[in-house]
């Protein structure tokens, strides 16, 4: 059908092209005209806060929010009035820039990090039983099954939490507990609600000395499961200076709101429950260094 | 008997995706979920069909300009207006679909705007023009239209046959180098190949 | 003969058992009673650390309608109100008894009620109720509560269990072969429970059903029932899982009960099904004001020195139990109740409950590699609930178990046949527990948005 030009119409060319810019031209407003009527006469109500907000947003699409998404976020936020702090991945400076889009003003957000509560790794936890399933703790986990650790509340060890973590921030360490990355951690809480027997919590980045243990057994119960589980001593809330630490149904828990970090308490654990971040950090740095020879 | 002919055509032997392979953008990239597949291929059908109708209108009785040299300006506008027709077409059912059937739009959506300029829908206008050109006005416009609806039916078939076997796939043990997109488009062949099997039916 | 779709042929291995006649086993020193033995509520302890107790006391109340009573299976002193793990790997709450070893009897516990038989059956639901009685083939459901079924549900037929289509487990065999007319007097209390005021006595029949490798017991069966008129005995092919409950009233009596996605239970098609032990229990319960504190259980395997049938107390620790009949250095995995769908212990300590049928100890567990699913469709064949078990572990092993409600994973009973007879050796079962835990608050969350809405619509 495409016709073979004659040869002719070769001299012509010139009006040719401007022919056809005349058509586009025209074509061109026409269609533009009706499009700018349309959307003045269409219009609908929607609000443009929406896609600002989405703009802010890091798009990463995590879930840590608790909605199906960025873009559902979003509009929780301006039609449902959903917090402006629910984005971990963002920050601080998302939650500000969604509550100026919003007309809201926020306080500081104290930055948070995940902190995995368990010590009880290969080397100091006892097995009960072998284990032959599905490799990961939901599964381990399930009713109906029953607990390869000793320790019912200790970490089964399958990296679960590291799977769900989306922004590299979990490695499992050596001894089959997990160890977070801080400085990649955006307290996004994927691992908190991976995790089936609930060992890992968000807590404020600047504190840094935590019990890892949750096991609220009585003393006698978990040195059978555990040589360093929490026997509920008492000692660290005794020398507790701020009464930050409190032994809560037979497990020590640390009051972050009033905990100075002084590190007593680490010093006087009998079990050495209670541990200073400071040193595990630095075991993570050498996790993270390449092995030479193989593969980080 | 002829538009059966036509429709069957337009599903099996000359399926848009999988025997003329036009359309493989949306054809990979929205057939991961089959209620998306469903959602774009109700989409495809729409613009197709409406796209096929007006496209066939502008280029009889719009670019039907004598340039008194031999030529009409439709023989070598066409493409490019019916690029601006078709993608201001769709932007203006985008705004009637929003205000009047707002449930229709958020089901179409997004997918709406993935196709304006899709080359299935302009391939299906210029495949009107040379197939109906023939025949009278009228005739050749039920044509253009049924042909726009049933290739957009083409397309949905080949889309939820796809979205189908990946949603299989997903659960399949894929060897590591194969997984995501490389063992769709191996599937894709493989389908084109079964399609291959109706060329020279109708 | 005619039976239900699907199912398996495992070996059965009871000739380990079969022939070992029922011993009582002495009670340990210390016992520690779980007060959750049941589906439902946990029990209230209602004595405290210290407090002298008596064989048949009431230890722990019901705390509810779908909850059973605890009594004491000895004599002795409660130690303390502890914690221990229940088969199923949770923590439940116990009492830690000390035994006296003298088995003095709480009061009118053991005595002979003469009028037993003119109890009414509002009296027999009651008894099984303060007798803490449950479903003792593994279940634990509360008795009371299968007895009394909601006006609208006319039940026609009750069937004794007596199918014991696990492997090894011989404890219903025995109890039936040894005790035959307790048990046909328990199932005729169960019949009588269930017959209304109003109607014919002979309106409800009981039917006992044995699976043809116990040909012995259904012939003496058969000899006893012979004069009744609404009592009969009735053989089964051998076939895995033929003792669960929809697959049971299916072979018995052709009727299919709706399954568990909407909502059937065996009273929707007229009939009650109950394990073998229980009408035991109830009987004892009835006649002798004996309270359910002790149950006999098979313990077998081959890592077993004497495989046999024993009447344990509730609350013996499973080494106690494991150790009388001597437990060889081979024993790699023991499990509570039979090995298709019984639960591998992780501590022997785990105390035997009313619905323990069986300790097994086995020597081979092999640790075997799971490959990928080749869609032979083994298990859909072998499905007794005609479901596609490949389906839920494909999902799974891509973590996609929301998924599984489309596939009626809630329909699954859970009786690892589909497992048994893969041959990539899937944890199917494994998975089901997986999609069951993730699939049920999904349900349950929509119910009640559902209830909500329609709160707000009426409201």
């Amino acid at each position: 059908m495409c016709p073979v030009l004659p040869v002719t119409v070769a001299a012509s060319a010139g009006g040719y092209t401007l022919f056809g810019v005349l058509v586009m031209l025209v074509i061109g407003a026409v269609l533009g005209l009706v499009l700018f009527a349309a959307s003045r006469f269409f219009k609908t109500d929607v609000d443009e806060r929406v896609e600002k907000i989405l703009d802010v947003l890091p798009n990463v699409n995590c879930g840590a929010c608790g909605f199906g998404g960025c873009a559902a976020y979003a509009e929780a936020v301006v039609y449902k009035g959903s917090a402006c702090s629910l984005c971990a991945p963002g920050g601080a400076d998302v939650e500000c820039r969604i509550a100026e889009i919003m007309g809201a003003s926020v306080g500081d957000r104290e930055p948070l990090v995940a902190v995995v509560h368990c010590g009880g790794g290969t080397r100091s936890a006892h097995s009960a039983a072998g284990y032959y399933g599905i490799a990961s703790c939901r599964a381990a986990s399930v009713p109906g099954l029953n607990s390869p650790k000793a320790c019912v509340f200790g970490c089964l060890g399958m990296g679960d939490c590291v799977a769900a973590c989306k922004f590299d921030a979990m490695v499992m360490g050596d001894d089959g507990l997990p160890l977070v990355i801080e400085s990649n951690c955006v307290a996004c809480g994927a691992c908190v609600r991976a995790c089936p027997r609930n060992i890992i919590q968000l807590h404020p980045l600047k504190s840094f000395v935590h019990v890892y243990c949750i096991n609220t057994d009585k003393g006698r119960d978990v040195r059978k499961a555990c040589d360093i589980g929490c026997i509920a001593c008492m000692k660290c809330e005794k020398i507790c200076p701020v009464d930050a630490i409190h032994v809560i149904n037979n497990v020590a828990v640390i009051d972050y709101d009033k905990c100075i970090s002084c590190g007593k308490c680490v010093k006087e654990c009998p079990q050495g429950i209670i541990v200073n971040m400071r040193k595990t950090r630095k075991e993570i740095d050498r996790l993270r260094q390449p092995v030479p020879g193989g593969t980080s | 008997m002829q538009y059966v002919k036509l429709v069957i055509a337009a599903v099996f032997v000359s399926n848009f995706v999988l025997a003329q392979f036009l359309g493989l953008c949306p054809f990979i990239g929205v057939s991961k979920k089959t209620s998306s597949a469903v959602g774009m291929g109700i989409a495809v059908i729409f613009v197709m069909t409406l796209a096929s109708f007006v496209t066939y209108l502008v280029y009889w009785k719009l670019l039907y300009m004598p340039l008194g040299i031999g030529v009409d300006a439709r023989d070598y506008l066409n493409i490019v207006v019916f690029i601006v027709v078709i993608a201001s077409l769709v932007q203006f059912v985008e705004m009637v679909l929003q205000k009047s059937m707002p449930a229709l739009y958020r089901a179409l959506g997004i997918y709406l705007p993935l196709i304006t300029t899709n080359c299935a829908v302009l391939g299906v206008a210029q495949l009107n023009i040379s197939r109906f050109g023939s025949g009278g006005f009228a005739a050749g416009l039920l044509g253009a239209t049924l042909n726009g609806f049933a290739s957009g039916l083409g397309f949905t078939l080949a889309l939820l046959l796809m979205s189908a076997i990946r949603e299989r796939l997903d659960e399949a043990d894929v060897p590591l180098p194969f997984r995501g997109v490389p063992i769709a488009f191996v599937v894709a062949s493989a389908l084109a190949l079964a399609f291959l099997g109706f060329s020279g039916m109708a | 003969m005619r039976s239900f779709r699907g199912g398996v042929h495992p070996p059965d291995m009871k000739h380990l058992s079969a022939d070992a006649p029922i011993e009582v086993l002495a009670a340990p020193e210390q016992l520690v009673v779980p007060l959750s033995q049941h589906i439902g509520a946990p029990a209230r302890p209602i004595v405290q650390a210290g407090d002298d107790v008596r064989v048949g006391q009431l230890i722990g109340e019901a705390s509810g309608f779908v909850s059973a009573a605890v009594h004491s299976p000895v004599s002795g002193k409660v130690k303390a109100v502890t914690r221990t793990r229940h088969p199923l790997g949770n923590t439940v709450d116990a009492l830690l008894i000390e035994n006296d070893g003298q088995d003095r009897m709480a009061e009118r516990v053991g005595e002979d009620n003469p009028n037993w038989r003119d109890v009414s059956p509002r009296d027999i639901v009651d008894t099984a109720m303060k007798a803490g009685i449950v479903g003792m083939g593994g279940a634990t459901f509360p008795t009371h509560v299968k007895l009394s079924p909601p006006e609208s549900k006319h039940i026609d037929t009750v069937i004794l269990n007596a199918a014991e289509c696990e492997p090894y487990l011989t404890c219903d065999y025995r109890l039936l072969l040894e005790r035959t007319e307790d048990v046909i007097e328990g199932l005729k209390l169960l019949v009588r429970a269930l017959t209304p005021p109003d109607a014919p006595p002979n309106r409800v029949s009981g039917i006992i059903a044995v699976e043809a490798n116990k040909k012995d017991v259904f012939l003496k069966l058969q000899d006893m029932l012979q004069d009744k008129t609404n009592l009969l005995a009735r053989l089964m092919p051998v076939k895995y899982p033929q003792g669960a409950e929809k697959q049971l009233i299916k072979t018995v009596l052709n009727r299919e009960v709706p399954p568990q996605s909407q909502r059937g239970l065996p009273m929707d098609v007229g009939v009650v099904v109950q394990n073998v032990g229980t009408a035991l229990a109830l009987y004892e319960a009835v006649r002798f004001n004996k309270p359910l504190y002790e149950r006999v259980l098979t313990v077998s395997g081959d890592a077993i020195d004497t495989p046999g049938n024993l009447l344990v107390r509730v609350g013996t620790s499973t080494e106690h139990v494991l150790k009388a009949r001597g437990i060889t250095d081979s024993a790699s995995v023991v499990i509570s109740g039979g090995p298709m769908m019984g639960i591998a212990l992780s501590r022997l300590s785990t105390p035997v409950n009313k619905g323990t049928s069986g300790l097994l100890a086995l020597s081979s567990s092999e640790n075997w590699e799971t490959m990928p699913c080749i869609s032979c469709g083994a298990c859909v064949r072998h499905c007794p609930m005609q479901l596609i078990p490949s389906k839920f572990s494909t999902l799974g092993d891509v973590g996609r178990y929301d998924e599984t409600e489309h596939w009626n994973v809630i329909d699954c009973i859970e009786c690892g046949v589909c497992t048994y007879v893969c041959p990539s050796r899937r944890p199917i079962v494994q998975h089901v527990k997986i999609g069951k835990a993730v699939v049920v608050p999904l349900m349950r969350a929509r119910a009640e948005e559902l209830r909500r809405q329609q709160e707000k619509e009426h409201g």
